[in-house]
């Protein structure tokens, strides 16, 4: 190694400190909720940092049947999943003729939708939950999915519409003249080939749908209805004492996270990068 | 055959005309299910919202026009403390996220930048805690930091505090502390923008700069960040929006009244209070007001917002 390259070397020392220094910042809260699920409260108490004494599985199991965090899973997943698909589906819908039709309406609707992004839908919360009320959708899953469809929406199209823009002209056009009506254009032609922005609304949905607690704070009542962060939440206010059982908790309420982020993390560092809009 | 011509022509302008019907009802039925849901769910209870802020209201019941009387009581006692004291919480809160958040991030981006592509890892970490649930962050952050827990033992163990860790319960440093976590929790949004805007810089901007003799604190300052306009104003931009919506980590962490002693109250948290009630109060609310001040929040976010816009899209330097 040259003397120069070697100098280079040693200049970068300061460099790699401080990002190893957030990664400590990041990783060790994470370390400690994990070990902290495997030990006793008094445990916990004695001893913050160390590995434990005794891998005992006792905590997720009280966590487990404290919350009937089965049914809690079941519910998440279930409004999280139809949220994607409809938000996905909706979403390519409107975004195709929008950005691809010549249509004189088509860009007054596009930025009506996209000012959609940046409205702040939680201040209306009081005459959404009268609506809600009205419609019956108060403690109903539907309720939830409906709205937060209608939420991600506005980034689903925004995201759609960039991809779809990009394609050349020809691409339907040679799909059309072979005979293929609209719905087979977009399903069978246009979607293949914008997959990474089907993946980023996928996934952003997903996230920001599993994650949130705001909406089932409002419109949901009945406990058996509860999402995981909801049910979650107030575990962890009856049971503030129980250390142990609270990490466990919140380890279980993580996982399909942290196993979708180890999955997907590529596309996500990539989704964050082209769109940005996560929250 | 003129006449030939001009029934062809007529034809065709029919086929025409009838063909661009059908394709602009195929496209309004192809928008339909997204209009829908959009107008329903969320154009209309906000403009529900902001119409209603003008009446007075008994519980859920809209009753008499009464123009701007709820605005009025907003700014009035006993509402005026509590709104001038969780709109200076929120300012400060994104002058901390503006700070710490997307100032740190931009100096780890930059670091990233410079280490090449061998560092998806290390950016992998940085983002995760941005996938966790708001319940999540709070709540492990709520337990580290309480009494006896683990930043206690760490600071004893540094010989850095004595006795107890009691900050989440002290109304001048708690606020401090939840907008730390917020920067820890969101921390990898600035990188991951950052950094994809540092890529889209071409390389031999920055050959230039070295052959300049520019170090790379100049560089980053004097060249990429110019450079890096339409970055800074998104998440200029993202960060206001957010700030002024922020509820989460104070409802999870210090309770929807923003312990102790509304210290760490936000606007939101207030407009939740009124619109829902505290814990514990459960019916004390106030409809009118809680409109007025979702309308005025409303209103300040379009406003800021456009503004933000504006003032970025005017700096944008056009890369040469």
């Amino acid at each position: 190694m040259t003397s120069l390259a070697l100098r280079h070397r040693i200049g970068q020392v300061p460099g790699w400190i401080v990002l190893l220094a957030w990664a400590a910042a990041v990783a060790l809260p994470l370390y400690i909720l994990i070990v902290s699920c495997f030990k006793t409260t008094a445990e916990i108490y004695n001893d913050k940092f160390g590995l434990p004494s005794a891998w005992t599985f006792q905590n997720f199991i009280s966590a487990w049947t404290h919350v009937d965090f089965g049914r809690y899973l079941l519910n998440s997943l279930g409004v999280t999943g139809a949220a994607v698909v409809f938000t996905v589906l909706f979403a390519a819908m409107a975004a195709y003729p929008l950005s691809r039709y010549e249509l004189k309406w088509a860009s007054p609707v596009l930025a009506f939708f996209l000012a959609g992004i940046m409205l702040p839908i939680r201040l209306a919360s009081v005459e959404l939950f009268t609506l809600m009320k009205e419609l019956g959708l108060l403690d109903s899953r539907l309720g939830l999915v409906f709205v937060y469809v209608a939420i991600r929406l506005p980034f689903a199209i925004f995201i759609f519409a960039n991809f779809m823009r990009a394609l050349p002209r020809e691409l339907e056009e040679a799909a059309r003249i072979d005979g293929a009506g609209e719905w087979r254009v977009l399903f069978l032609v246009i979607l293949p080939i914008v997959r990474p922005a089907v993946a980023i609304v996928a996934i952003f949905t997903a996230i920001a749908v599993w994650n949130d607690f705001f909406f089932p704070l409002i419109f949901i009542f009945d406990q058996d209805l509860r999402t995981v962060p909801f049910a979650t939440m107030s575990f962890i206010g009856q049971y503030r004492t129980e250390w142990g059982e609270v990490f466990a908790s919140l380890a279980l309420s993580m996982a399909p996270v942290l196993l979708m982020y180890v999955l997907l993390a590529r596309q996500i560092r990539e989704g964050v990068g082209a769109g940005g809009g996560l929250k | 055959m003129a006449e030939a011509t001009r029934t062809g022509r007529a034809r065709t302008g029919r086929r025409f005309s009838a063909a661009a019907f059908a394709r602009h009802r195929r496209a309004f039925l192809f928008i339909l299910p997204a209009l829908t849901l959009y107008v329903v769910f969320i154009v209309y209870p906000l403009a529900l919202s902001l119409w209603g802020s003008l009446f007075r209201w008994r519980g859920l019941r809209q009753q008499g026009f009464i123009g701007l009387d709820n605005f009025v009581r907003l700014v009035e006692p006993p509402s005026r403390d509590l709104l001038f004291g969780a709109f200076g919480h929120n300012v400060i809160w994104f002058a901390g996220v503006m700070l710490l958040q997307n100032g740190l991030g931009l100096i780890f981006a930059y670091l990233l930048f410079r280490r090449g592509r061998g560092t998806a890892l290390l950016q992998s970490v940085f983002f995760f805690p941005a996938v966790l649930s708001p319940v999540i962050v709070g709540a492990l952050w709520k337990l580290l930091l309480s009494p006896e827990g683990a930043v206690e033992a760490m600071l004893s163990a540094l010989g850095l505090m004595e006795g107890r860790l009691t900050i989440l319960g002290n109304s001048t440093y708690a606020l401090y502390v939840l907008i730390a976590i917020d920067a820890w929790n969101w921390m990898g949004l600035p990188v991951l923008i950052f950094l994809a805007g540092l890529r889209q810089i071409h390389p031999s901007v920055f050959e230039a700069a070295r052959l300049d003799g520019a170090g790379p604190v100049r560089t980053l300052w004097s060249i990429a960040l110019p450079l890096l306009v339409p970055a800074v104003s998104s998440l200029t931009t993202l960060s206001f929006i957010n700030t002024f919506n922020q509820f989460d980590l104070v409802y999870v962490m210090q309770g929807v009244a923003g312990n102790p002693n509304y210290a760490t109250d936000t606007l939101v948290t207030y407009f939740y209070r009124l619109a829902f009630g505290a814990i514990g109060a459960v019916g004390i609310t106030d409809i009118g007001l809680a409109l007025a001040l979702g309308s005025a929040l409303f209103l300040l976010l379009t406003l800021v917002t456009i503004l933000l816009i504006r003032f970025f899209e005017r700096r944008t330097v056009q890369p040469a």
